[in-house]
């Protein structure tokens, strides 16, 4: 009798030990998780990661005739003792080591009356003549000087010049400056995540009008015959196709689509079109599970009051079901920004600064692609990206929990 | 109080557990100083992704059967200053790594020394090339967009700004052959207007990313800010999306690239406006420094120490 109570308990220890063990794990997993992807981002998290391009602009810019020589301009006294002046052209330079693991040389400053502030654009077009400012930041790729014998040379990070060695040779043998090639500060992130919201936003805008109607239609509507169970057999299938096959489908078949509108190559919309696709499945599931528990009571109560069965599924039974359609927005948009494989055939690996609705971009997902499948992957942006993700789907997960209770408190 | 116990013998497993996806983020540590079996090879190797890798494996002749007990690195500079580190370690890196900075020495292949000389020469075999073929002539756009990219190529190939700016990008050129691009201009008076609204798609390699890249944003300030878009999938799709099959789908091209030579027969680029080599890309087998025993390896040698086979510098001496 009494190892019998033994064995029971050392069985019931061990499954419990066996439950607790398991959600430690997911958790501990988790963490590390967490402290990876912040460990190694969080450095890269600022805004200039968020506001900037991530082509750098490049121009070459030339002088006036009239200034071009060099002068005597004082180092500035409050400037740091790591920045690299060049006395007879009044610029200073620093060594700045970039989180491509570059080695850069940036304009820290120039002085006021120096004949740099002359500088123009050289490059044809709108902005050709127009003055260009020499702001701190941006990277010296090249100064084309002549000498005293009238030889051209170069300096800069093409010549693989430090930031002192720019200086230095500035002053010991510029006459006159030719050119200078700048480059503005790239590597941002901020043409994918205007990408990522226009993939929403327009997948959204497809998926959902079709999506609750169709689920209206399915579990309000629509007889028990052995066709409706087949349509919605098919639905639950499709959530489990892997999403590249729809990208494939995407390219494909949809592509002729914004054709017509248009478009030369992959774009955002045909992106968009196909994420909607993908889409239908999840919000048509959810809101059936919605519709389904929403009360019968509540539909017969509407009818007996003389409301037709239209005006009762508008006005009665999908307002109450609110809260669940909600949750599966959320998910729907879980799914866009993770999504990767889908897009990488409809909208190109192309990291666009200037996206456009028949312009190829990247989602935020696609651009940790794009950057960790290059010959040098990039692991800290790649996880800087990866917390601005995680902190978008928090908020969007916190909004959504809060609209739902909203929502119900004011339906029950 | 049981349960408490359970809990806490749990959170010590978990703990265990923790401990060791944290510590091997940084696999290469580990072996950083020499061993106890000092004559034992490292052999240190890139990410599969990587390009650089796919050239030494074809130089090699071992593609696919690199041994297991290989240290992946994550990058070029990554690989350098691990077999600096590492006085066992071997490695490859490409021609254009500063080897003296990083304490490695590099390797001889079949007896010739590695430099822009020889890979230029042909005579160094661990090589090579990044081709280029265009649209067929008259398949554009507009021909603005034809002249500016003839006047690109004409700029990445021929001009010594465009080849220096290849070269400081990783790759090998012939300088002395270079034309001065003021010179060049006067051949492509499309470079001298606003062509903002003109964009060159290319496809192709994705090793010739970074020279691409560099030339393109160098040649933009040069020719009335053109714009560009990239998407380097792969050498295969370089000759595919702008003279095969894809040349008229979603994905088409107007520069395909691929970092070897196009196939003869499956490839030809007779049809293309402008076709041919912009640079060559070599690999390096790097030691450390301190490594007095071997300065020159055979492709037998490298296929065997980078297969396995070979496992002790004995073996290679």
């Amino acid at each position: 009798m009494k190892t019998n109570l033994i064995r029971r308990k050392l069985s019931d220890g061990f499954l419990q030990f066996l439950t607790l063990f398991s959600s430690l794990l997911a958790v501990g997993v988790l963490t590390a998780l967490f402290y990876y992807i912040f460990a190694n981002g969080l450095s890269l998290m600022n805004t200039d990661l968020l506001r900037n391009d991530y082509w750098s602009v490049s121009k070459i810019v030339a002088f006036d005739e009239t200034v071009n020589q060099p002068g005597l301009y004082p180092r500035p006294q409050d400037l740091d003792e790591s920045v690299a002046w060049s006395e007879k052209w009044g610029i200073g330079f620093v060594d700045y080591l970039s989180h491509e693991k570059k080695q850069l040389v940036l304009i820290e400053t120039v002085a006021a009356d120096s004949p740099l502030q002359s500088a123009f654009d050289t490059s044809a077009g709108a902005a050709q003549g127009k003055p260009v400012a020499l702001s701190a930041g941006l990277q010296v790729e090249k100064i084309d000087f002549s000498q005293a014998a009238g030889t051209a040379d170069f300096t800069g990070m093409l010549a693989s010049a430090t930031a002192a060695e720019v200086a230095q040779t500035l002053d010991q043998q510029a006459v006159k400056l030719t050119s200078i090639f700048i480059k503005t500060p790239g590597g941002g992130i901020r043409g994918s995540i205007i990408t990522t919201a226009y993939l929403i936003l327009v997948s959204l805008l497809i998926a959902l009008p079709i999506g609750i109607a169709s689920a209206v239609y399915l579990s309000e509507m629509a007889k028990k015959n052995r066709i409706n169970m087949l349509i919605r057999t098919g639905i639950e299938t499709l959530t489990g196709v892997p999403s590249i096959v729809y990208g494939l489908m995407g390219v494909s078949v949809l592509f002729p689509i914004t054709a017509l509108m248009g478009a030369k190559t992959t774009n955002i919309l045909l992106g968009a079109l196909t994420m909607a696709i993908i889409l239908l499945p999840t919000i048509i599931r959810s809101t059936e599970e919605a519709l389904l528990v929403v009360p019968k009571g509540l539909r017969d109560a509407s009818l007996s009051l003389g409301a037709s069965q239209t005006q009762t599924i508008f006005k009665i039974t999908l307002p109450c079901a609110m809260p669940g359609i909600l949750s599966g927005i959320l998910l729907s948009i879980g799914r866009v920004v993770g999504e990767s494989a889908a897009l990488i055939y409809t909208m190109g690996t192309f990291i666009n600064d200037k996206p456009g609705l028949l312009k190829q971009g990247t989602s935020l997902a696609v651009h940790i692609w794009s950057v960790m499948s290059g010959e040098q992957p990039n692991f800290e942006l790649a996880c800087a990206i990866s917390i601005m993700i995680l902190i978008f789907v928090l908020i969007l997960n916190i909004a959504v929990k809060f609209l739902t209770r909203r929502l119900q408190k004011s339906w029950h | 109080m049981k349960k408490l116990t359970i809990f806490l013998l749990a959170a010590l497993v978990m703990l265990a557990g923790c401990s060791t996806p944290s510590g091997s983020d940084t696999p290469g540590d580990a072996t950083a100083t020499p061993s106890a079996s000092a004559a034992t090879i490292h052999v240190y190797t890139r990410d599969a992704t990587s390009g650089t890798r796919e050239a030494f494996e074809k130089a090699g002749d071992f593609a696919e059967q690199l041994t297991s007990s290989a240290i992946e690195v994550s990058s070029n500079g990554d690989m350098a200053t691990k077999v600096g580190a590492d006085a066992n370690g071997i490695g490859y890196v490409s021609l254009s790594t500063d080897f003296a900075a990083n304490g490695v020495k590099p390797l001889n292949f079949e007896g010739v020394e590695p430099s822009e000389a020889t890979v230029l020469d042909g005579s160094y075999g661990m090589q090579r090339p990044f081709m280029f073929t265009t649209r067929a002539a008259g398949d554009y756009e507009s021909t603005e967009k034809e002249e500016l990219i003839a006047a690109f190529l004409d700029f990445m190939q021929n001009s010594t700004e465009g080849m220096l700016v290849v070269e400081k990008a990783g790759g090998v050129v012939d300088k002395t052959k270079g034309t001065a691009w003021a010179e060049l201009a006067a051949k492509h008076p499309i470079v001298n207007q606003d062509n903002s609204s003109i964009s060159i798609a290319t496809s192709g390699s994705t090793s010739v990313e970074k020279t691409l890249k560099a030339a393109l944003e160098a040649f933009q300030p040069m020719a009335g800010n053109f714009q560009f878009t990239m998407n380097q999938t792969g050498s295969g799709d370089g000759y595919k999306r702008v003279l095969g099959s894809e040349k008229d789908g979603a994905n088409r091209a107007d520069i395909g690239f691929a970092s070897r030579a196009f196939k003869s027969g499956d490839e030809d680029t007779s049809a293309a406006m402008a076709s041919g080599q912009y640079c060559i890309d070599a690999v390096v087998t790097i030691v450390n420094q301190a490594n007095t025993s071997v300065s020159d390896l055979t492709q037998q040698q490298v296929h065997d120490i980078f297969t396995g086979t070979t496992t002790s510098w004995e073996e290679v001496k």
